[in-house]
């Protein structure tokens, strides 16, 4: 527990800040042109949860380059273990990307005012924007353990955009995922599995020992200490008799 | 990905003649190197395939037949996605020096960082295949199923012209912001302007990349003389690529010589003075003459329809549409047989419904001349008329559905009901000419049993209650993928269920007691039980109407003519 505040120092430090602000800034900034287009044409019909997600991508998008922990060959010989700093720096973006989501939701009631869209219930919206903001993380956690572990955002991204833009767009999968044709618990019950999934995928991907470390160690088990010790004996006793 | 490390790298070994050659050869080699590089990235072909599979979703899971002023701009919206990767792409080559933190590294190479430039820029010509790739694909996609009218080669160009400058774009980008999260965010600015259209005013809808929603265009029954500007819009995009290859090149030229520096200066110019230029031209609203002529082409579709004469009916249809006459007149001809009289003359026209208050297609004009055109487009459809809705007619290999629309509509004329009085929708309650219109269809256009049998509690259409008069009924609707005829007739579902009796009976005695007092039956005061004791059959159950589908809709009246 002493060395939790020089952890959480290093792990604060170890964030990527200008990225994460860089995405979320955007996503604001984007809304909030929208916001005053919608204001000046008075036509604020274009602005409604749905709006506020798509907007919210360049956020996810910089989630994407959260997850990779800069000095993990280094890490991985601390007594810490090496997910501590990947697992710390995503809690620490928890609270920018719901301050994040805050912020649009506000600059939304102010804009529409008086006649606020039809919205679902916070925690379905909170629920879809966990399954997105998760996907890319899962992605990018699994490229990090790959040769392209310097590309890992890079190709996280994309690959979320994809995703997002299959369970949005393909008419079989969006009926069960995205307003207006899928139903409140569906949206509920599917973005949580996904999430969940794209979690458990996540920390898979995230706990120790890289792949080459785990064929080293695979490597010393075959001749292991007592055998060896024992072998020597055995071969030595005749020697020394 | 590409890699200019080793672009720079092979190039310098190979030739050696980057130190003593011109610049412009060695911007040719690097070009080369990396044009190889985007033909085969991985981001470039996933954006190739991602267009493609987007065409064929539009224009092959969508039932309707494609029109080709519509279809080009969609074939453009899918160079949009390849655009996206493209960005990507150059963002990423053209940041790899300083985001691997090998710039100095390059920087002691012969080739100085504004010949990568321009190298990364003229290797964009590697994004051509791909682009005229989707582009060839999405015609020949939309070509195989017979599409109405000839593809705009202008916006097909324009689409290819949107890839190159969003190449463009992310090697500017990649200059200056080395991160890849700058090309992402490169790559959304692309996209989520164009996804977000509808929220920009009518005017500012060419300043997006590209138009994504053109439904408007849906609507009319030709290209628009002067709309959509596929040549300004194509130059807008041209001059958006010279201004950030322009910046791309300022950014990396340090200690150049001064003419080579004034001459980036007024390629700059020029690209900025286009993109304004077009922008603003772009802006300008739809010509007058063109809304004056869809206005009138609304309000009295046959002014401008060719029009043409098959067994008694006379077909009429604008004349993009002449290769969809043989599909129109045959529900028409196999329902017309079963006749036993025909009650006068029919027409079967194409109708359009255009919204004359979207801003997309009457921006910049007052709201009184939008009213204006709203008011004189508006038009009444004659009982002796059926009308086709232009832009809702399936492809070919797809017709069952409208068929059966086509062949009801016609059966509707034949038994005499008129669907629409001055008050509005009517219904022929308890009347045996309602199930008749319904049982000649079924034998006209054979549809298929299975979606017969789910005609019966289709959410939204069977089963919810309607007030016709005083009397709440259930309701009777075939669960069409898209309306066809215009307008459109409300069935019951008491006449529906006599109608699905009458066609377990021998179709040879069904044809004889209609024949033997076809103006008996065609009497509103003849009612279904009548009918059914002529055949012979008992009246079917009807069930009650659901009652929890919400509201009952607007009360219709009962037809009496």
């Amino acid at each position: 527990m002493t060395a939790l505040p020089h952890l959480v120092r290093h792990i604060a430090r170890m964030l990527p800040w200008a990225t994460l602000l860089a995405g979320c800034l955007t996503s604001i900034a984007l809304f909030t042109v929208l916001a005053r287009v919608a204001v000046v044409e008075h036509d604020t019909t274009v602005l409604d949860q749905g709006t506020v997600r798509l907007c919210l991508l360049p956020a996810v998008a910089a989630l994407a380059f959260v997850v990779r922990a800069q000095f993990r060959p280094l890490t991985l010989v601390t007594p810490v273990p090496a997910w501590v700093t990947s697992a710390g720096q995503l809690l620490l973006t928890v609270p920018v990307l719901v301050l994040t989501c805050w912020v649009q939701l506000r600059i939304l009631a102010l804009a529409t005012g008086s006649h606020p869209p039809p919205a679902d219930p916070t925690y379905a919206l909170a629920v879809q924007l966990l399954g997105w903001a998760t996907l890319p993380v899962a992605a990018a956690a699994c490229v990090a353990r790959s040769r392209y572990a310097d590309l890992g955002g890079a190709i996280a991204a994309p690959i979320t955009f994809v995703l997002i833009a299959v369970a949005s767009y393909t008419p079989g999968i969006g009926k069960f995922l995205v307003r207006p044709d899928a139903m409140l618990h569906s949206i509920v019950t599917g973005w949580s599995a996904i999430a969940a999934a794209a979690l458990t995928v996540t920390c898979l991907a995230m706990r120790d020992s890289w792949h080459r470390y785990a064929r080293v160690r695979s490597r010393q088990r075959q001749p292991r200490p007592d055998r060896v010790r024992g072998g020597t004996q055995r071969q030595d006793a005749p020697v020394g008799s | 990905m590409t890699t200019t490390g080793s672009a720079t790298m092979s190039t310098r070994t190979r030739a050696g003649t980057v130190p003593g050659g011109a610049p412009w050869r060695a911007v040719l080699n690097l070009a080369k190197v990396e044009a190889w590089f985007l033909v085969r990235s991985p981001l470039v072909l996933a954006g190739l395939v991602s267009g493609l599979v987007t065409i064929w979703a539009w224009f092959w899971l969508n039932p309707a037949q494609p029109m080709w002023w519509v279809a080009d701009w969609r074939i453009g919206a899918a160079q949009l996605i390849l655009a996206m990767t493209v960005l990507f792409a150059a963002q990423l080559a053209a940041g790899r020096p300083r985001r691997d933190g090998m710039a100095d590294l390059y920087a002691s190479f012969p080739a100085t960082a504004s010949t990568r430039t321009a190298a990364h820029l003229a290797g964009l010509a590697g994004v051509l295949p791909a682009s005229l790739v989707l582009a060839g694909g999405g015609v020949a996609l939309v070509q195989l199923r017979h599409p109405i009218g000839t593809p705009n080669l202008m916006v097909l160009f324009a689409g290819v012209v949107l890839v190159l400058a969003a190449g463009a774009a992310g090697t500017a980008i990649g200059t200056r912001f080395p991160h890849p999260l700058a090309g992402l965010l490169g790559a959304l600015g692309l996209f989520l302007p164009v996804v977000l259209e509808t929220a920009l005013p009518g005017s500012a809808m060419w300043l997006v990349p590209w138009h994504l929603h053109p439904d408007e265009l849906g609507w009319i029954p030709g290209r628009l003389a002067g709309y959509p500007p596929a040549g300004l819009h194509a130059a807008y995009l041209a001059g958006g690529a010279v201004l950030a290859g322009t910046v791309a090149l300022a950014l990396t030229t340090r200690g150049v010589r001064a003419r080579f520096r004034a001459l980036l200066t007024a390629a700059g110019a020029v690209g900025a003075a286009v993109l304004c230029l077009t922008g603003v031209l772009q802006a300008r609203p739809v010509p007058v003459a063109g809304l004056n002529r869809l206005t009138a082409e609304t309000a009295n579709p046959i002014s401008a329809e060719r029009c043409t004469t098959a067994s008694h009916v006379r077909y009429c249809v604008f004349p993009e549409f002449g290769q969809d006459l043989s599909q129109f007149e045959a529900p028409v001809s196999d329902l017309l047989a079963l006749l036993p009289a025909r009650p006068g003359p029919l027409t079967v026209e194409q109708v359009l419904l255009v919204d004359f208050n979207d801003s997309h297609l009457t921006y910049g004009y007052s709201q009184q001349q939008v009213q204006r055109w709203d008011a004189d487009s508006s038009a009444s459809i004659s009982s002796s008329v059926i009308g086709l809705l232009v832009g809702q007619w399936p492809a070919s290999g797809n017709l069952a559905d409208a068929d059966f629309q086509v062949a009801l509509a016609t059966a509707v004329w034949a038994v005499r009901i008129s669907p629409v009085t001055g008050t509005g929708q009517c219904v022929a309650l308890n009347q045996a000419r309602e199930a008749i219109s319904i049982w000649l269809a079924i034998l006209a256009a054979h549809p298929p049993a299975a979606k017969l049998q789910r005609s019966l509690g289709w959410p939204g259409g069977s089963g919810s209650p309607i007030q016709v008069g005083n009397t709440v009924v259930s309701a009777w609707g075939y669960p069409y993928a898209y309306q066809v005829t215009f307008p459109g007739t409300q069935f019951t579902e008491a006449g529906y269920l006599l109608a699905k009796a009458m066609t377990r009976l021998p179709e040879a005695k069904v044809r004889q007691v209609l024949t033997d007092r076809w103006a008996t039956w065609l009497n509103p005061r003849t009612i279904d039980a009548q009918l059914a004791a002529a055949l012979g059959i008992a009246l079917p159950k009807t069930p009650a109407p659901v009652r929890a589908s919400g509201p009952v809709q607007l009360p219709f009246s009962v037809c009496t003519s």
